[in-house]
């Protein structure tokens, strides 16, 4: 355990680290505060996806399939799948946070996103510290509530914030964080399958357009390194 | 009913990322399960943009002169070269305002 003065230190570090995502996390956290009173949520609840739920994507697309009429079952199958990323991280992880103290796993593993992950997934057990990792996570948690409670403000204020096109900063996150994945032929096929389908599936207006479609272009891409064993 | 929902996703969320730190947990993904996994963040996130970039306003929108279109194809051009996500997003973001407010 280090010192106070090294911890702060450490701290500091990982808050400033963390700041560039924090911040183009912006968009995003406007329109999910935004569309959360779009659809009829209340304030507390919108904001309340933030601080309790955590996961961009997963708010999203929650709060669309809310206003779509969706029922509680297919929402909570949908998060699951859009966060089962967070299943590999995990795992990736458990060298170095699963022989910390209780209240570090649990703190860490809330904080646990895709920009954590990114910002710490490469320290090994001697590089790693607590100190960074918590502040690389909280800075992101509390800047994504504050871009939220701003979009709530904001589009209590402002009507359609929803027509801004707010929603390509989703689009350019994930194409920026998808385009250097796409390195071998079984993630081409994912790609293209899961695109294609995502498309068609939503315009027939299906329920389970988003978790078919991705689940379909896994399971091409899963097939497809079966019978090709990854080759480029 | 919107708490329920918004706690139980929490619930959820919180167990896919906690689930593995878990020091008592023995169980190993298979590894078909995690190659199976492995292709969750490009099929899902493809998932997710798929309608936002092609049906813009719930309208099935197949013309190049999609700022959405463009945007993302901008994005993946600058990730690609520079290998900078931040860069590539705020680059491809700024272009995409630009080419929606003269497509508009």
């Amino acid at each position: 355990m280090p010192s106070p003065p090294v911890a702060r230190q450490a701290f500091v570090h990982g808050a400033i680290a963390s700041l560039p995502l924090s911040l183009a996390v912006a968009p995003w956290g406007l329109l999910a505060g935004s569309m959360a009173i779009e659809a009829n949520l209340s304030p507390l609840q919108g904001q309340g996806l933030s601080a309790i739920v955590f996961a961009g994507a997963a708010q999203l697309v929650a709060i669309g399939m809310l206003k779509g009429g969706a029922n509680l079952f297919s929402i909570l199958l949908t998060t699951l799948l859009l966060t089962s990323q967070h299943l590999l991280y995990g795992l990736s992880m458990r060298p170095v946070l699963s022989g910390l103290p209780a209240r570090w796993r649990l703190g860490l593993g809330f904080l646990l996103t895709d920009e954590f992950f990114a910002l710490t997934s490469q320290h090994d057990q001697q590089q790693f510290n607590r100190w960074y990792a918590l502040g690389v996570g909280l800075t992101f948690y509390v800047a994504w509530n504050l871009f939220t409670l701003a979009g709530i403000v904001l589009g209590q204020n402002i009507p359609h914030l929803d027509r801004l096109g707010l929603d390509f900063s989703i689009v350019a996150t994930f194409v920026a964080l998808i385009a250097p994945l796409v390195r071998n032929v079984p993630t081409v096929v994912c790609v293209a399958v899961s695109l294609f389908c995502s498309v068609l599936f939503s315009h027939w207006q299906w329920e389970t357009a988003l978790v078919a479609a991705g689940l379909l272009g896994m399971a091409a891409g899963f097939i497809c390194l079966k019978c090709w064993g990854g080759r480029a | 009913m919107i708490w329920l929902l918004i706690v139980a996703m929490g619930a959820v969320v919180f167990l896919n990322r906690y689930a593995f730190l878990e020091p008592r947990l023995p169980l190993r993904l298979s590894s078909n399960a995690r190659q199976f996994l492995g292709f969750a963040v490009p099929g899902m996130l493809t998932a997710i943009c798929g309608p936002i970039i092609f049906m813009p306003g719930h309208q099935l929108t197949l013309s190049l002169f999609n700022p959405y279109l463009l945007g993302s194809l901008v994005a993946i051009a600058l990730v690609l070269l520079t290998r900078s996500v931040l860069l590539s997003m705020l680059a491809s973001m700024l272009i995409f305002f630009l080419l929606r407010s003269w497509l508009a």
